[in-house]
């Protein structure tokens, strides 16, 4: 039984715990494991530094911190100082950031070990971990190795489950890319709130619906790290001010019927028995409707995401960092050759498409429907959340697909298989996916929304859910 | 321009002003406005890299509410950022943040010197891009150097109606408009720059924009020049298309960059990493009671209140710190004596030595005193001037000067008389050239005697003992 990051930091400080065996360890792991592709940047020999240090810290009575010789891995789009930072992305290839995103900071501050870069789909552009640019592999299950880790969070959901050690990953949500790949992989992902955890540092992919969160192997963990890289950072202003709810009290759970309708049978099944201990533990249980959610989520999120991406993307043209070549020619024929060669097909699709959804002409039709139908999905959120405390439904319509079965999926199927994840996060709402089940041997999860900032309500709840498995 | 212009239908024009706030730091990070060595004040946000994020500096949108409400602007109330997406080696994000559906201000108006009211449309913040170097000139340098110390510098956009007739009009604006940024504070008259694209079409016909145009006198000259050329074309009967042009400096013309059919579309969205700001009623009633009083407003006062004339009045108060010396020297001297000889002489001595007024450090008591001198009859207006000149450029006190050089008007008449005849005995071939109707010689005669009485005595006074002398 691997110990969680509260007992391993007990053990740390009362010495009963080794920090540079631990790393060492895990290191070991990691590599005996490379064909996972979970990594893209395995940071040795830093981390071994940072365990030194901290080795030496503690002979000497230096013991604070809460994630003291914890280590932790980092999705690639977030920035760490003098570590190749390239969001799964060829385009930014050699790109080493000369500052730490704002939640490093806070890491290195409880200290932590930064352990390396975890894969993901190029600019978080993907559903299952597959969407892996020229140069990177696809993340594998370490349940089903032929089976995906889900996406965009892939190989920080797909090492949590794998590791055999105390870990936790910091990873990052636009429409899904927590909860997904947590499902798949049987681990806990917790999205906070919209700007609850500083922005600053995270590489774009849609700014008005990114979020950094959490992926454990409990509950407990991918909670407790999420406390720790909270809080209001002035070098965002999207950033708020508050902090969630100290306590908050949930009775009422509402069952969102469209979302339990469209997943798979057992998919479905799994989750209502999940839900069924909690009824019987004293929490009530209401059918809700999200009507518009269900019908309108996928394309208002697809819209407003691929457009902000389209712009966010604009400035890799091979003329500051990352992917460069010979200089010639006028600069738009440099900046295309570039971008043709440094972009993987997703992301072409999604500049494309974005593009076109802002031209004039087009603007009024694809991006203002699409902000102004934005509003109205967040109106339903906002009732429904005076009916219950949180909303359930199953995390993915399915468990963790094959390699071979998502070849076959059209770009608009592969799109459809957000629609439990993506109203939450256009809404900016907070949500956690916890296991709530298998089919298959394969793990379910179960996805709980809270209102804005009421994330310890989810916290406690999915913990039960846990505790109940 | 002359009468044959006037053919083909009306000159309108239309102006989109771009000016640097001097503000101490940058609009979007805290890099600092300033700097000598080339891509010395950048950091990860204004060199755009992957992760940074833009944090506003409320300094630069307070400046830009102060332009807004002194251009007569409708204020809005709550404002955002919009991203104007292009390519382009001087955009480090190759999109710019600008305001693009609610800028800061609308429908706001300036008066010409004529009087004529100019409808502005808008007046908007938006960030400067980085400087494209080329060191040997645009055409012989090998490479582009890109410097992004200017990126992210604040500008404002003011954009005018078609309210302009002629590029002298145009000019006039340029010069009401960067009189009152230098009023409000956030212009450097000196040191900020301007730009603008001028928009230029003769009545009937599409228009053609000349984009980037630096300074207020190539604005004028492009407009010069398009003005006539449109006018030529529109004789001939030519069909005119929308089209961007470019301004050339050393030919004072312009030429065709492309045609308005290929002009980019900039696909705005709304900027995501910033939120809307709200300006709440306290905030925009500070800043309006801390206008000061525009140069329009004071001019007006100044014929009012010390009786001067329009045109003195204007040249005044058109800088801030000649209107405060002008108003300080009239609580000694006679305003209208003050208001003359500081907008012609003081003016003249700033312009011609490329002073300025804000750094020449001119104490008000030191000008009365000279002026009270001046008045008594105890320095002419020649040495006068010359301590003027000591004072502006040396900062030697004016009276310390006339002292030290002995220059005090302490002559009495027969003194005066005594040098004018030992002049006319000297000079007795020009004499005889007065006396044969020669004017020229008369002022020779006068210059040798003011040579004689080191200047303290004025010329006109010469000049007549001379007249009664010679019996002319």
């Amino acid at each position: 039984m691997v110990s969680s990051i509260a007992e391993f930091v007990k053990q740390v400080r009362m010495e009963k715990m080794d920090v540079l065996e631990h790393t060492a360890q895990i290191f070991d792991e990691i590599e005996s494991n490379s064909e996972l592709n979970h990594f893209n940047v395995v940071a040795k020999e830093q981390a071994m530094q940072q365990a030194n240090e901290i080795a030496a810290g503690i002979k000497i009575g230096r013991h604070e911190g809460k994630l003291l010789g914890v280590p932790i891995s980092v999705k690639d789009c977030v920035c760490v100082k003098g570590m190749e930072s390239r969001a799964g992305s060829k385009i930014l290839s050699g790109y080493k950031p000369t500052f730490n995103a704002t939640v490093i900071e806070k890491v290195l501050v409880e200290g932590a070990i930064i352990i390396g870069k975890t894969a993901q789909d190029e600019f978080g552009f993907g559903t299952f971990g597959t969407n892996a640019n020229i140069g990177f592999e696809a993340p594998k299950n370490p349940l089903d190795q032929d089976r995906a880790c889900g996406g965009s969070s892939a190989g920080s959901a797909g090492f949590t489950a794998l590791t055999k050690f105390t870990h936790a990953s910091i990873a990052q949500s636009t429409g899904g890319s927590i909860a997904s790949p947590a499902s798949f992989c049987g681990v806990a992902g917790f999205t906070p709130t919209y700007g609850l955890v500083s922005r600053y540092g995270l590489i774009d992919y849609g700014n008005s619906l990114d979020k950094i969160g959490t992926i454990g192997k409990t509950v407990e963990d991918a909670s407790l790290l999420l406390g720790i890289i909270s809080g209001h950072d002035p070098q965002d202003s999207t950033s708020l001010e508050e902090r969630f709810e100290e306590k908050g009290e949930a009775k009422k759970i509402g069952i969102v019927k469209e979302l339990f309708e469209k997943s798979d049978d057992k998919v479905s099944k799994e989750c209502k028995k999940a839900l069924g201990k909690l009824e019987a533990k004293g929490f009530e249980l209401k059918e809700i409707s999200l009507p518009l959610n269900s019908e309108y989520g996928i394309a208002a999120y697809y819209l407003i995401s691929m457009t902000e991406a389209s712009t966010n993307l604009a400035r890799f043209c091979g003329m500051r960092y990352g992917l460069h070549k010979e200089l010639e020619g006028h600069f738009d024929e440099y900046f295309s050759s570039v971008r043709s060669d440094g972009f993987g097909t997703e992301a072409k699709r999604r500049v494309l498409l974005g593009t076109f959804a802002r031209m004039s002409g087009f603007r009024d039709a694809y991006y203002l429907r699409a902000m102004k139908t934005r509003t109205k999905l967040i109106n339903e959120f906002k009732n429904a959340f005076k009916e219950v405390d949180v909303l359930a439904h199953p995390t993915m319509p399915v468990i963790a697909p094959k390699f071979s079965e998502i070849e076959k999926l059209t770009p608009m199927q592969n799109y459809a298989m957000d629609l439990c994840t993506v109203p939450a996060n256009l809404a900016g709402l907070p949500h956690i996916s916890v296991r709530a089940g298998e089919v298959n041997k394969m793990p379910v999860g179960l996805m709980l929304t809270a209102g804005h900032l009421r994330e310890n309500i989810l916290s406690s709840i999915a913990l039960e859910v846990e505790g109940a498995q | 321009m002359s009468e044959e212009n006037k053919g083909p239908g009306k000159t309108i024009i239309g102006l989109e002003c771009h000016v640097q706030l001097d503000t101490k730091s940058k609009l979007f990070c805290g890099c600092p406005t300033t700097a000598e060595e080339p891509n010395s004040a950048c950091c990860e946000i204004c060199l755009g890299f992957p992760g940074s994020k833009p944090v506003l500096n409320r300094k630069a949108l307070d400046y830009a509410l102060r332009v807004a409400l002194a251009l007569n602007c409708e204020i809005n109330r709550e404002f955002f950022f919009s991203r104007k997406t292009y390519f382009y080696p001087d955009m480090s994000k190759n999109f710019q943040i600008t305001q693009y559906e609610i800028p800061v201000g609308k429908g706001g108006h300036i008066i010409l010197s004529s009087g004529k009211k100019i409808r502005i449309d808008r007046v908007h913040i938006e960030e400067d891009p980085a400087a494209l170097v080329h060191s040997e000139g645009l055409d012989a340098s090998r490479y582009t150097k890109v410097d992004y110390n200017r990126s992210g510098i604040p500008l404002i956009e003011v954009v005018t109606a078609p309210d302009l007739s002629s590029p002298q009009e145009a000019r006039d604006f340029l010069d009401q408009l960067t009189t009152v940024l230098h009023y409000l504070g956030v212009f450097d008259l000196q040191n900020g720059t301007l730009k603008v694209d001028s928009n230029l079409s003769i009545e009937g016909n599409e228009r053609a924009e000349v984009k980037n145009i630096t300074g207020k006198r190539s604005v004028e000259k492009a407009l010069a020049y398009e003005e006539v050329r449109q006018k030529g074309l529109v004789k001939k009967g030519v069909h005119m298309k929308r089209e961007t042009r470019a301004f050339n400096e050393q030919t004072s013309t312009t030429r065709s960059m492309r045609s308005k059919e290929s002009e980019a579309d900039y696909g705005y969205i709304f900027d995501p990493d910033l939120p809307t700001f709200e300006l709440s009623d306290s905030h925009l009633e500070e800043i309006r009671g801390n206008l000061p009083e525009l140069h329009g407003i004071k001019a007006e006062r100044f014929m009012k209140q010390y009786a001067i004339d329009e045109y003195t009045a204007q040249v005044l108060s058109a800088n801030p710190v000649l209107g405060d010396l002008f108003e300080d020297v009239s609580k000694k001297v006679d305003a209208r004596f003050a208001a003359k000889f500081l907008s012609r002489e003081l003016l003249a001595i700033i312009n011609y030595n490329n002073l300025s007024l804000a750094t020449a450090g001119l104490d008000p008591a030191e000008i009365s005193a000279l002026l009270e001198m001046l008045l008594k009859g105890e320095v002419s207006e020649r040495n006068a001037k010359q301590a003027l000149i000591k004072y502006a450029l040396e900062k030697i006190p004016p009276a310390k000067y006339i002292e030290e050089q002995g220059l005090k008007k302490d002559l009495d008449t027969d003194q005066i008389e005594d040098a004018v005849d030992v002049v006319l005995k000297e000079q007795e071939k020009a004499v005889a050239d007065f006396k044969a109707g020669g004017q020229k010689a008369l002022n020779f005669l006068v210059g040798q005697v003011m040579r004689k009485t080191k200047g303290k005595v004025e010329a006109r006074e010469i000049q007549s003992i001379l007249e009664k002398k010679l019996g002319a």
